[in-house]
């Protein structure tokens, strides 16, 4: 720890530090930077959301290895929670925030101790089903807002003592969306360097180490897919407030194809790798979409040609390439 | 509320579940694959039916056959591309690719066929039996002897011919198994054209009771999910006894309980089944 420790003052630590801040002076005023129309804001907004959506996929799929098909659920726990607590209690963002985050470490609890004896795979296709069937309870179930979901949620209240900063606009929401953003990176690259996160690798990558030593990978999995849930939920809970409205359609197919295509097209274990992700097929989405059906048609592809052409990513072909120049 | 009418409604429900889930019974069971583009390939089987029906005016016998060619050779590119995956058995990445490409058909078969609901014609499944107070449709009964019938038929050649071992040879040890002059690429590429073929047929035979749309996907195989794990994974037997049962227990929490959250109730069965036997229920 003393040469860890150590190292944080040297030079280059300052440099680093220094970057971080730089780097994050200009996220903020980035939309400024790009000629700032409500389109960028909520195109920029929606690029935090969906990276913080797609990080909590990231650190089952990276660091575990595992493949978890239902973090449209946590997705949609974060919206319906942010929904129902401010239209029907007039409950502030900290206090919906923080039902999500707890209502998500219960629900990903319950789903992982279930399938805790099971084969890997199981653990996929149950949390799948878990996520059709919360899709079906939602449709139905008109307390929580049935198929016709929710709409008109008041803008986001983030009381600090006496004063309040209200999101209503997009353009009020984007530093909200970015600091949500750098919480989570801060929180992955602490992961990375976690007891925990090690372990989870070690497990993916030499299961029979992790078994001499006395790591249990079920166990590992579990407390990863609990660690990741309220990610991806407070991504969704500030998806309702940007949208204004939730419904059913937070579990479709599309928002589970993006997390699993946003984490492996950029190359997993990168740390900024799903945001590059995100912010590339959003970008293509936004600005050059070629309709629903096509659209759908390359993201899918996308995903598929990239595992089985180049199971790492874009670095990986950008190492491959940097490798054969020199 | 009839009792003996919701037995047959369960008999019906659980021989299209069955039915459904054969092909992926014998993937992930017999080759240790998984195939998460199964609701779409279902989807592409009912639409595949219903295009050689109004469009090509094929009577139905042969638009099922349309289907499963046409299914099969999607199968064979599919397994085709993933095959590296496949050699190597990486089920993590062969579990997203196969949810990529589920959704490229999705959008693919959106663009042809459109984004209407439409309705396979049938005369069979309107052609309906009234026994005194019990009825049920010639299609229902199709679906149940098809369902019977497939399920002896892949049991028999799974358990007692030679190249069903050949599969499970593949499935324990593809590596080995091709030092015994196998060649495995063969095989499942063989198992996977299977599953599609056999998913077409089931889709030819269900699809007729309900409307048919290109994004119904995976929440309308969903049943099959249960049913595979329920059966205990790979377990012909017990997926047709795991049909069968869900059919049973469906129709009578629909008409009961609850019929909007039938399946909500198959998951919670399937829960509570996974905390007492994670193996699933034919397990020894």
């Amino acid at each position: 720890m003393t040469v860890i420790e150590s190292q944080s003052s040297s030079p280059a630590a300052l440099l680093r530090a220094a970057a971080v801040v730089v780097l994050i002076a200009v996220g903020i005023f980035l939309p400024r930077l790009l000629r700032a129309t409500s389109v960028v804001y909520s195109t920029l907004t929606t690029i935090a959301i969906f990276a913080v959506m797609c990080y909590g996929v990231d650190i089952v799929l990276s660091y575990l290895g595992e493949v978890s098909l239902g973090h449209t659920l946590f997705w949609a726990v974060g919206g319906y929670t942010a929904a129902n607590l401010s239209v029907k209690y007039g409950l502030n963002g900290w206090s919906t925030a923080v039902v999500t985050i707890v209502l998500c470490i219960i629900g990903a609890g319950f789903l992982g101790a279930v399938t805790l004896r099971t084969r890997e795979f199981v653990f996929s296709l149950v949390t799948y089903a878990a996520a059709v069937v919360a899709y079906e309870i939602a449709f139905n179930w008109d307390a929580i807002g049935g198929s016709d979901g929710i709409v008109g949620i008041s803008a986001l209240k983030l009381p600090f003592g006496f004063a309040a900063y209200v999101g209503g606009t997009q353009e009020e929401l984007w530093p909200v969306a970015f600091a949500l953003l750098l919480l989570t990176l801060a929180f992955i690259g602490r992961f990375r360097r976690s007891r925990l996160g090690t372990t989870a690798l070690m497990v993916q990558m030499n299961p029979a180490l992790a078994a001499s030593l006395g790591v249990d990978p079920r166990k590992v999995r579990l407390a990863v897919f609990v660690i990741s849930a309220p990610i991806t939920g407070l991504a969704g809970w500030l998806y309702a407030y940007q949208r204004a409205y939730v419904g059913p359609d937070m579990f479709e197919t599309y928002f589970l194809v993006m997390m699993l295509t946003a984490v492996v097209v950029v190359g997993r274990r990168v740390l900024v790798g799903p945001l590059t992700g995100t912010a590339i097929l959003i970008a293509q989405q936004n600005l050059l979409s070629l309709g629903g059906d096509w659209n759908k048609i390359i993201l899918g592809s996308v995903l598929a040609l990239v595992l089985i052409f180049w199971p790492a990513g874009l670095i990986g072909l950008f190492r491959r390439f940097g490798k054969a120049r020199t | 509320m009839n009792v003996a009418q919701q037995i047959v409604n369960g008999l019906v429900l659980g021989s299209g579940y069955a039915c459904i889930a054969l092909g992926w019974t014998i993937l992930l069971g017999v080759a240790r694959l998984v195939n998460f583009a199964h609701g779409q390939l279902y989807m592409l089987g009912a639409f595949a039916t219903w295009y050689a029906m109004v469009t090509l005016g094929l009577p139905y016998p042969l638009a099922i056959l349309v289907a499963i060619v046409a299914l099969a050779v999607l199968g064979a590119l599919m397994q085709g591309a993933m095959m590296g995956l496949v050699m190597t058995q990486n089920l993590t990445s062969l579990m997203i690719v196969t949810l990529g490409l589920g959704y490229v058909l999705q959008g693919g078969s959106a663009l042809i066929f459109g984004g209407n609901p439409q309705t396979l014609p049938g005369t069979l499944s309107r052609a309906k039996v009234d026994l005194g107070s019990l009825w049920f449709t010639w299609q229902d009964v199709l679906v149940l002897v098809a369902t019977l019938a497939l399920y002896g038929v892949v049991w028999l050649s799974t358990q007692k011919t030679r190249f069903g071992s050949v599969i499970r040879a593949v499935a324990e040890d593809p590596k080995l198994a091709e030092l015994f002059g196998i060649n495995a690429k063969v095989v499942y590429l063989l198992v996977f054209v299977f599953e599609c073929s056999a998913v077409a047929l089931g889709a030819a035979l269900v699809a007729p009771r309900s409307p048919i749309l290109t994004s119904m996907g995976f929440n309308e195989v969903i049943m099959t999910f249960v049913v595979v794990v329920l059966g205990g994974i790979g377990s012909i037997g017990g997926a047709l006894m795991a049909g069968l049962g869900l059919g049973l227990f469906i129709a009578f929490f629909g008409a009961f309980l609850a019929q909007a959250y039938t399946t909500a109730a198959a998951f919670g069965v399937l829960l509570a089944l996974l905390v007492v036997r994670p193996a699933g229920l034919s397990a020894r």
